[in-house]
């Protein structure tokens, strides 16, 4: 029997849904981004959006600002995860609640994550009337504000809190099934702690590291509840400026947001080809 | 020996503080839930109450039907992305075959590329199709952020495996069905419980794709928990999420639980 046909039948369902949602999708922003949106009456193929939203102000601040936000989430949220991936391997605990315990923000959507910062950081947050409560500060006002602000710290912190557990997860996994004589042979030839950390640990989890990074820093590139609930009305992040571009009444006004979902979607594939090149080098490790 | 034990110590606070930093929210998030009264600079509430948990799950509250409609959705969504993850995973994890990366690249994508980007894409399409504001059209949209999940980790699985107890089964006179429903199906047990799991708490906590797909006809626990967030009305939004959180955690103990029963799976996640 066609033998060879075996795995693309064995994809098909999957790929139909790919293809016929996720491509699908992107390739009719892709269309609209061109002006092409005969729906509403435009047919004319143009770069017009392409010149008019690259050259906003508003526009690049607010790709500056989603950089921005990301690119610290993700590499707060890997140095903590690891950090604590380590720590849990190496206080050896037998009872191990905490091997557990901490993957609990894995299931708290973005939502209520930002909630939760909210909670805390807000004037009238839990931190300010604790400071209030030592006499640190005097009054509410008195205490920063941490959200709404524009270095973007409360969204900042919702991502840390939700991918840290995320990126603990994946290390310690790799971390607790490596072979004890792997560390042994190294500690042996005289190596101290440090050492092991540095040349046999830390190559081997780099590549799970390095997804890791990669993911959150899609994720907080691209998602739109964070910034939209905790985030600065100036600059705004990128999904959240997509959006109120793609709710304007004037449906002819479509393109431009667009225009900003095929930048999203282009930085990230940019980041994933980037990944691919960067994982070349670093998965020599491995041989 | 005494270095040993400072540094055990050092770990061991580094362990309970950063757990504790990453749980702390989530008590306070429990205490505003049941709090009557709590005002600046109060550190702990005046009074406690139950008014949030008697307005969600009041008789005249629509949040428990939501609430079980959306776990319902959710469950929806798990099932056919595993259905359609399972095959797919095979192929990707056993057999060697011309395109095998493409495949692999693409069905992991959409973990990178934004689905805000995708959702306002297919949403034209799909009012055109009618599946705009309809169940149907939200699982189909929830099925994208999911699959990656499924089919990554059902690949490891199969990499781990392999074909070639299956076929073992094959030779002794197996047909497909029995051999893949009595051999490999329990062999990929713990990863259909970890791939379930995660499948469902992405496309449980989804609130983007359900609101622009579901145009407020579809209406999401999460869609109802949005707008007290938003208002920063801490008491209500805190009591939605703790029903949020409860809900979920309950039904992955339930679903770990049924599966278990059947086959004695014991690999929890398999990343």
């Amino acid at each position: 029997m066609y033998k060879w046909l075996k795995p693309y039948v064995l994809l098909l369902p999957a790929m139909m849904v790919i293809l016929g949602i996720f491509i699908f999708g992107l390739a009719m922003g892709l269309i609209q981004s061109f002006g092409y949106f005969p729906v509403v009456g435009l047919n004319k193929i143009t770069l017009k959006y392409y010149r008019e939203v690259l050259t906003d102000k508003t526009f690049l601040s607010s790709l500056g600002f989603s950089f921005y936000i990301s690119l610290i989430s993700s590499i707060m949220s890997v140095v903590i995860g690891v950090l604590l991936a380590y720590s849990i391997v190496q206080s050896e605990s037998k009872k191990g609640i905490e091997k557990v315990i901490y993957k609990l923000p894995i299931i708290v959507p973005h939502a209520v994550a930002a909630l939760l910062v909210y909670n805390i950081l807000s004037q009238s947050g839990i931190l300010a009337r604790i400071l209030y409560s030592f006499g640190i500060i005097g009054d509410q006002s008195e205490f920063p504000s941490l959200i709404f602000d524009k270095k973007g710290i409360g969204v900042i912190l919702a991502y840390i809190w939700k991918a840290i557990p995320f990126t603990t997860m994946v290390v310690y996994t790799i971390l607790s099934n490596v072979n004890d004589k792997l560390l042994e042979v190294a500690l042996n030839l005289g190596a101290d702690r440090r050492q092991v950390f540095w040349y046999v640990l830390l190559p081997l989890i780099m590549p799970s590291i390095f997804s890791c990074f990669i993911i959150i820093f899609a994720f907080s590139f691209g998602a739109f509840e964070v910034p939209y609930l905790l985030g600065p009305t100036s600059p705004k992040a990128l999904p959240v400026k997509a959006y109120i571009e793609y709710n304007n009444p004037d449906l002819t006004h479509r393109p431009y947001s667009m225009v900003i979902n095929m930048s999203l979607t282009f930085i990230s594939v940019i980041l994933v080809w980037l990944y691919h090149k960067s994982f070349k080098l670093i998965s020599r490790y491995d041989g | 020996m005494k270095r040993m034990k400072r540094r055990e110590l050092i770990f061991k606070v580094i362990t309970y503080t950063l757990i504790f930093l990453l749980l702390f929210p989530l008590v306070v998030l429990v205490v505003w839930s049941f709090t009557k009264n709590w005002p600046w600079p109060n550190i702990i509430p005046r009074e406690f109450g139950l008014r949030g948990i008697k307005y969600v799950f009041g008789p005249s509250s629509k949040s428990l039907k939501i609430l079980l409609f959306s776990l319902w959705l959710s469950s929806v969504v798990t099932i056919v992305t595993l259905l359609i993850s399972i095959p797919a995973a095979k192929a990707l994890g056993v057999y060697d075959f011309k395109g095998r990366r493409i495949f692999k690249m693409l069905v992991l994508a959409p973990v990178i590329v934004p689905s805000v980007a995708v959702s306002m894409g297919i949403h034209v399409t799909f009012i055109r199709l009618g599946l705009a504001n309809t169940f149907l059209g939200v699982v189909l949209v929830h099925l994208i952020p999911c699959i990656p999940y499924g089919i990554r980790i059902l690949t490891n699985v199969f990499e781990i495996i392999g074909e070639s107890m299956e076929m073992q089964a094959r030779v002794l006179g197996a047909n497909p069905v029995k051999a893949f429903l009595y051999i490999t199906l329990p062999l990929i047990s713990p990863g259909l419980v970890s791939a379930g799991s995660l499948i469902f708490i992405v496309s449980f906590s989804q609130y983007f794709l359900t609101f622009l797909i579901g145009g407020g006809k579809i209406i999401t626990f999460p869609m109802l928990m949005f707008p007290y967030i938003q208002s920063g009305d801490r008491m209500m939004a805190s009591m939605y999420s703790v029903v949020f959180i409860v809900s979920s955690l309950i039904f992955l103990v339930i679903m770990e639980k049924t599966v278990k029963t059947y086959y004695k799976a014991e690999n929890y996640f398999y990343i």
